[in-house]
């Protein structure tokens, strides 16, 4: 059976899409998904021992563009993604990639120490490293006796 | 005019399709990454979005008249780190094109910036369009 079908009978790729079912035979089809209504950017929460880390997919950003605040445990990145100055509206032939303005709010789940924060933008990947504050000293109170 | 068309139509453009286990048997995904296809006065110009994939990481082939991009991700987030919020898979970038005579195969450009990909597909010669004088009789 044919793992992948694309497009009509008719299609002049037909040839191709043999010789990726050929290529794909014996491959175990373990995960099999579609990625629909994406939210720009995507993001992924980690958490180490000591640190939580965000990552953000945002492709093609010139980082005077990129915008990573923090308030009350909430991470907020946001930015925008211009389309190619050169490129007429109707010149497109295609267009499936994300422009715009985007923002994200991330809610962390702890209290972070906000004078640990770390942000890197690599390969069109955002990586927000931010340390746990320190979890705070049983305090003792005093009881006092009454009268 | 055709010079340029996907072997797979938009709406399967972010569909992922499991790729061959690589060294180390972990499985690794391969998604079709999204792209722009515009027209300029000297052709056709190709961005694709492969966030995560640096130039070595690029692999850009131009055979026959397919063009085929596969772009290798790395990632350093630690093995140790436990997951909390899974927006996005790990995976790496596969798409291909078929390009039309039209296009000149030898000045393909490509430069790859910030997880973008810009190819440059500038037209050949003798498809540009060519003014012919007409005389009076």
């Amino acid at each position: 059976m044919p793992i992948f079908r694309w497009g009509q009978p008719w299609d002049p790729f037909q040839d191709l899409e043999r010789e990726v079912d050929r290529l794909l035979q014996g491959v175990n089809l373990t995960l099999h998904g579609v990625r629909f209504s994406r939210r720009f950017p995507q993001v992924n929460l980690f958490e180490l021992d000591d640190s939580y880390v965000l990552t953000a997919e945002i492709p093609g950003i010139d980082i005077s563009q990129l915008d990573v605040t923090i308030a009350s445990n909430c991470l907020t990145i946001k930015g925008t993604r211009l389309p190619p100055a050169e490129a007429g509206e109707d010149a497109f032939r295609r267009q499936e990639r994300f422009h715009g303005p985007w923002q994200r709010k991330i809610q962390l789940p702890d209290r972070i120490n906000e004078d640990g924060m770390r942000a890197d933008y690599n390969a069109g990947v955002l990586r927000v490293t931010l340390q746990k504050a320190p979890s705070a000293a049983a305090r003792h109170i005093k009881v006092n006796e009454g009268p | 005019m055709t010079d340029i068309s996907d072997h797979n139509p938009p709406h399967e453009s972010t569909s992922m399709i499991p790729a061959p286990e690589n060294s180390s048997g972990e499985p690794r995904l391969l998604f079709n990454p999204p792209i722009d296809i515009y027209e300029t006065p000297d052709g056709l110009v190709l961005y694709a979005d492969l966030p995560g994939v640096d130039s070595e990481g690029l692999d850009l082939q131009v055979q026959n008249n397919r063009l085929t991009l596969f772009g290798r991700v790395t990632t350093d987030v630690p093995q140790s780190a436990q997951m909390l919020h899974q927006e996005y898979h790990i995976g790496d970038f596969l798409r291909s094109f078929i390009l039309s005579d039209e296009v000149d195969h030898e000045r393909i450009h490509a430069k790859l910036t910030n997880g973008v990909l810009r190819v440059e597909l500038p037209r050949a010669a003798r498809a540009k369009p060519r003014r012919i004088e007409v005389s009076g009789g």
